[in-house]
C-alpha cells in the first residue's frame, strides 16, 4: 500500500507538470485593441504574418473583427472561425452591410459619394439584370427589354430609371427550356456567383470580385506593372487582369446556349487583354479599364438599369474631345472635392515617390455627367496628362480638336474613331 | 500514530471483505471526492464568470483561452462533472446489485437518489451558464417542457425562466440555481446521506452471526486507500482537463435563432430520444419521472434481499429489483447510444 | 544522518511529491488569480485645445481629477488626489481641502494641515502639434 501510494503521488506530480507543460505549449496571446471598437481581440497570436490590408484599412485602427467577425477572444481557430462572416470574404453581398456598411464606411449617404454598397448591389454586374432581361425577351419570356427580374430581389425606390425593384429570378418559374439552360450554365458572371473552376476565372465574391485582385491566375506579364498582390488585399488600383476574370474570357452561341472559352495563348498585354476577334484602339490596350470606367459605369449610380447600354456611357471623346469641342474639364477649388479623395484613395497615386499630386487650382478632366476624371489633368500648351492608375505609367495626349482627324465633324461617336485608330492584331 | 481529524471522520474499522474496490468500486467515495473538486474549481470559475447574456459566453472564452490553467480549471469542472453523473450511477448500480438498501437503509438509498437528481440538475444549470449556441436548443427545449406540465406549467416556467422567454433573467436565476440553490441542497443531502450510512452501520454486511468473514481493516488503512484513490482520479482528471478540452460555441446572440444542431446534454439524450415520440409532457415528464418512481420503489414494493446474502453481489433474494433496475438502464443506455449514431 | 527506516523513507519521499504537486498547484493558483480582465485606467487625456483656456484660467478636470492651471510660466496641471487615501480634494479660498479626513493644501498643492503628508503630484501637460493640451498622470 505505501509503494502504492508513494506511486501515485508520483503519477499525481506528472500529472500535474504534463497539464503545466501543455499550458505553456501553446502560442502567447497577441492583443490588439483597436481604436474604432476599444475592445480587444487575439487574431494576431496566429495571422500576425497577414500584411495590412489597405492603407486606408490599418489594422491598428479597424482590428481584424470590425469587418471579418469572428470571436474575438478565443485561441482556438474552430471557435475563433465560427462567426466569421462570408468565410474568408466578409465582402460578400450577404454580408457585405455587416462588414462593410455604416453611415462613415461604405453605406452612407449618395451626397457624401459614401453610398457604395448600394451602388454595388443596384448595378448592373451585380443583378445580371441586363443578361437576364435579353435571355428572356430574346426566348419570349417578356415582351421587352425592360429589366424585372435579377440574380436576387432588390428594391431601389430612388431609382432614375423607373425601375424601382427587380423580383429574383427563378428558373424553376421559367418554361422555356433555353432560359432555364442559360440559369443553368450561364450564371457565373455576376457579382454574387460562385466562378468557374478553372485559374482564370478565379475571384472572390461582393466588393472583394473586383477590389481583391488575386496574382495566382496566369497569365501576368511585365507590361502590366505587375505587383503580385496576396489575397489579403483592397485596392482601387485595379488591374485588366481582374476586369477579365469575367470580361475577355470567351464567346457565347444563344442557339446552343453554351460559352466557348477563349482558346488562344496571349503572348504579351496586347494579346492577352482582349480577345483576338476584336479590334481596339491602342490605349484600350494600354491603359487598364479603371482609367477610363468611371465610378458609375461600374459600380453603377444607384439605379437599377436594364442593360449596360444604359450605364456605360465613356466615349474617346470624354478625353480627347472632337473636331469641334475640347474635353470638359474642371478646375479644383475646394479642398474637399472628390476628386482629392479619390486620388488620395488610389495608392499607385498617393503613396510612392513618383507619385500623382493634385493641388487645389489643377483642372482635371469631368464625364459628361460631372464624374471626376481624377487621373487626367490639362497641361500647359493643350495638351493633357493621364497617370494610369494601375502601371502608374503617364501618357500625354492632344485631343482631337485641331489634329489631322479625318472623319466627319458629326461622326465623332468612339465607333467612328475606331474606324481608324482600332490595332490590327 | 495518533489518529487525525480525517481519521476520524471514519469508522474505527470496518469490515476488509466489503472494503475491496470489486465491492464498492470506490463509487461512492469518488462521488464525494469529485464533488470536493467541482467546488473549488467551481469557485476559481466564479472569479471570471459574469452572468449576463452579453458577457457570459465571452467570459468563459476569456477564461479558457487568456486566464493562466484558466482552461485547466474549466475543464476540470466539467470532466468532473460528468464523471460524477458516472460514478453517481455506477454507485446506484452497486448500491441495487449488492441489496445496500435494504432495511435499515431504506431512508438513506432515498436520499442518494434524490442526491442524484440534485446532481443531474446541478450538471444541467452548469451546461446552461455557457449561454452559447451549442446549449441554445437544450435551454430552449427544457424550460418549454416545463411549460407543458398540465396546471403548474406555466407558474413553473414563470419561476424557472423569470419572463416570457429565455434571457437575462433566465440566466441569472440558473446562475443562482448553480452556486447556491442547487449547491445547498446537494450539500445538505451530502451530509445527511454520509451521516445515515453511518448510523445505519457502514458498508452493508450481514449480521455477525451469518458473517463469514470476521476481518475487518483499520480507519488508517481506510484513508489509505482512500488518498490513493483520490491521486489516482486526480491524475486521470488532470491528464483528461489537459489534453481533452471541454466544449465551446460561439455566444447566443439572437435569442430566437438556433443555429447549432439540435442537440440535449449526454445525460439527456435519451429524453431527447423519447419526446421524439409525441407528447411532451408524458415522455418528456411524466416517463422520467415514472422511472425515479420505480427506483425509489425498489426498497419498498419490492421483494428485500436476505440478511444473510448482504456484503455480495448479485444475491438472490431481491433479483426481481436487479432486473428493473437492469432494463431501465438498458433502455437509457440504448437510447443515449441511438442519439449519438449520426442520422444518415 | 540518522538512520531512516524504510518505511520513513517511502513517508518522506511520498509527502515530497505530493509537496511539490501542493506548491506547483499554489503557484498555478497565483497566476490564475492574478490575471487582469480589465484595461488599466487611461493615463493620457486630451483636454481640446489649448486656445480654450488661456492665460490665467485655472479650470478643474473632473475625470482626472486635477486642475489645470494656465499662469506665466505655461501649462502645469495639480492632482486633486489626496495624497492620504485618494479621496477627490475640492478647491476652496486658499487651496484645496479634502472632505474624508480634514488635510488641507495651499495652491501650490503644500501640505497646510495633515493628516496628509506629502504634497499634490504635479502633473505633466503637453501641447500637440494641432494644438490640443494632453495631460499625463504616469
Amino acid at each position: 500500500m505505501r509503494r502504492s501510494l508513494l506511486a501515485a503521488s508520483a503519477l499525481l506530480l506528472l500529472a500535474l507538470l504534463a497539464a503545466l507543460w501543455q499550458e505553456s505549449c501553446r502560442s502567447k496571446p497577441v492583443a490588439l485593441t483597436p481604436v474604432l471598437t476599444g475592445q480587444v481581440e487575439y487574431c494576431l497570436t496566429c495571422h500576425a504574418d497577414l500584411p495590412e490590408i489597405s492603407r486606408s484599412h490599418p489594422v491598428k485602427t479597424f482590428g481584424c473583427v470590425l469587418c471579418h467577425g469572428g470571436e474575438r477572444l478565443s485561441l482556438d481557430a474552430d471557435l475563433a472561425h465560427s462567426t466569421m462572416r462570408g468565410g474568408k470574404n466578409p465582402s460578400g453581398f450577404s454580408v457585405v452591410e455587416a462588414s462593410c456598411g455604416g453611415d462613415n464606411c461604405h453605406s452612407g449617404a449618395a451626397a457624401d459619394y459614401r453610398n457604395h454598397i448600394q451602388r454595388a448591389t443596384s448595378s448592373i454586374q451585380a443583378t445580371y439584370a441586363g443578361a437576364i432581361a435579353s435571355i428572356r425577351y430574346t426566348f419570349g419570356a417578356q415582351p421587352d427589354l425592360t429589366a424585372r427580374l435579377g440574380i436576387f430581389a432588390i428594391q431601389a425606390p430612388q431609382s432614375a430609371s423607373g425601375i424601382t425593384g427587380l423580383a429574383a429570378f427563378d428558373p424553376a418559374q421559367e418554361t422555356n427550356p433555353a432560359i432555364q439552360a442559360f440559369a443553368q450554365d450561364c450564371l457565373y458572371c455576376h457579382l454574387s456567383a460562385q466562378p468557374l473552376a478553372e485559374d482564370e476565372y478565379s475571384r472572390f465574391s461582393g466588393c472583394a470580385a473586383c477590389h481583391t485582385p488575386l496574382s495566382d491566375s496566369p497569365p501576368t506579364f511585365s507590361e502590366n506593372g505587375g505587383s503580385h498582390r496576396g489575397v489579403h488585399t483592397l485596392t482601387t488600383a485595379i488591374p485588366y487582369t481582374q476586369c477579365n476574370r469575367c470580361h475577355n474570357r470567351g464567346n457565347y452561341d444563344l442557339r446552343s446556349m453554351t460559352f466557348v472559352p477563349r482558346d488562344d495563348h496571349p503572348t504579351g498585354r496586347l494579346s492577352d487583354y482582349y480577345q483576338p476577334i476584336a479590334q481596339f484602339a491602342r490605349c484600350e490596350w494600354t491603359l487598364d479599364c479603371v482609367d477610363c470606367h468611371t465610378r458609375a459605369e461600374v459600380m453603377g449610380d444607384g439605379s437599377l438599369y436594364s442593360g449596360k447600354k444604359e450605364i456605360q456611357y465613356i466615349q474617346c471623346r470624354t478625353c480627347h474631345g472632337t473636331l469641334a469641342e475640347l474635353p470638359n474639364t474642371k478646375t479644383l477649388t475646394d479642398p474637399n472635392d472628390l476628386a482629392f479623395r479619390l486620388a488620395f484613395l488610389n495608392e499607385s497615386a498617393g503613396h510612392f515617390e513618383s507619385a500623382w499630386r493634385l493641388e487645389v487650382g489643377d483642372t482635371i478632366l469631368v464625364t459628361g455627367k460631372g464624374e471626376p476624371l481624377w487621373n487626367i489633368r490639362t497641361l500647359s500648351g493643350g495638351t493633357y496628362e493621364l497617370f494610369d492608375k494601375a502601371t502608374r505609367q503617364r501618357f500625354t495626349f492632344r485631343p482631337v480638336m485641331g489634329s489631322g482627324c479625318q472623319q466627319k465633324a458629326d461622326e465623332q461617336a468612339s465607333q467612328d474613331c475606331h474606324k481608324c485608330h482600332a490595332v490590327e492584331r | 500514530m495518533r489518529p487525525s481529524f480525517f481519521h476520524h471522520l471514519h469508522p474505527p474499522t470496518i469490515p476488509a471483505r466489503q472494503a475491496r474496490f470489486r465491492y464498492t468500486l470506490a463509487a461512492g467515495g469518488l462521488a464525494v471526492f469529485l464533488m470536493l473538486i467541482l467546488l473549488v474549481t467551481g469557485i476559481l470559475e466564479m472569479f471570471f464568470y459574469i452572468p449576463t447574456p452579453d458577457e457570459a459566453a465571452l467570459s468563459i472564452q476569456t477564461l479558457s483561452f487568456l486566464v493562466p490553467y484558466g482552461g485547466l480549471v474549466r475543464n476540470l469542472h466539467y470532466w468532473s462533472a460528468q464523471l460524477l453523473l458516472v460514478v453517481s450511477a455506477v454507485h446506484l448500480l452497486r448500491v441495487i446489485f449488492t441489496g445496500a438498501y435494504a432495511p435499515p437503509r431504506r431512508f438513506n438509498y432515498l436520499l442518494g437518489l434524490f442526491l442524484f437528481v440534485t446532481a443531474i440538475l446541478l450538471d444541467f444549470t452548469g451546461y446552461i451558464l455557457r449561454w452559447d449556441e451549442g446549449v441554445h436548443w437544450a435551454l430552449v427545449a427544457g424550460t418549454n417542457l416545463v411549460k407543458s406540465i398540465p396546471l403548474l406549467g406555466k407558474t413553473l416556467y414563470g419561476i424557472l425562466v423569470g419572463g416570457g422567454q429565455p434571457g437575462a433573467a433566465t440566466l441569472i436565476r440558473f446562475y443562482g440555481w448553480h452556486i447556491f440553490g442547487l449547491t445547498l441542497v446537494a450539500i445538505i443531502l451530502g451530509f445527511w446521506h454520509t451521516f445515515r450510512l453511518r448510523r445505519d452501520g457502514g458498508i452493508a454486511v450481514p449480521p455477525p452471526a451469518l458473517r463469514v468473514d470476521h476481518e475487518r481493516i483499520t480507519r488508517f488503512e481506510l484513508v489509505r486507500r482512500e488518498v490513493l484513490a483520490m491521486l489516482l482520479t486526480g491524475s486521470a482528471l488532470l491528464i483528461l482537463s489537459a489534453f481533452s478540452p471541454a466544449p465551446l460555441a460561439p455566444p447566443i446572440t439572437n435569442a430566437a435563432a438556433l443555429t447549432e444542431a439540435a442537440r440535449a446534454p449526454w445525460f439527456f439524450l435519451w429524453v431527447q430520444q423519447l419526446l421524439k415520440l409525441g407528447s411532451p409532457f408524458i415522455w418528456g415528464v411524466l416517463v422520467p419521472l415514472v422511472v425515479l418512481l420505480l427506483l425509489v420503489l425498489i426498497p419498498y414494493g419490492f421483494p428485500q434481499p436476505a440478511k444473510a446474502e448482504l456484503g455480495r453481489w448479485f444475491p438472490k433474494s431481491n433479483r426481481a429489483a436487479q432486473i428493473l433496475f437492469a432494463i431501465l438502464g438498458l433502455a437509457i443506455l440504448s437510447l443515449i447510444a441511438l442519439a449519438l449514431i449520426p442520422n444518415p | 544522518m540518522p538512520d531512516l527506516s524504510r518505511r520513513d523513507f517511502l513517508k518522506l519521499a511520498q509527502d515530497s511529491l505530493l509537496a511539490l504537486s501542493g506548491l506547483l498547484g499554489l503557484g498555478g493558483l497565483i497566476r490564475f488569480l492574478d490575471y487582469q480582465t480589465e484595461p488599466p485606467a487611461p493615463t493620457d487625456f486630451d483636454l481640446g485645445l489649448a486656445s480654450n483656456c488661456p492665460a490665467g484660467t485655472r479650470k478643474v478636470i473632473p475625470d482626472v481629477p486635477a486642475l489645470l492651471i494656465h499662469d506665466a510660466s505655461g501649462f502645469s496641471a495639480l492632482s486633486l488626489v489626496c495624497t492620504h487615501l485618494g479621496c477627490t480634494v475640492e478647491e476652496e479660498a486658499e487651496g484645496f481641502a479634502c472632505p474624508c479626513h480634514g488635510s488641507r493644501f495651499d495652491p501650490q498643492g503644500i501640505v497646510i494641515r495633515g493628516p496628509a503628508n506629502k504634497p499634490l503630484r504635479s502633473l505633466r501637460v503637453e501641447t500637440t502639434e494641432d494644438g490640443h493640451l494632453h495631460l499625463y498622470t504616469a
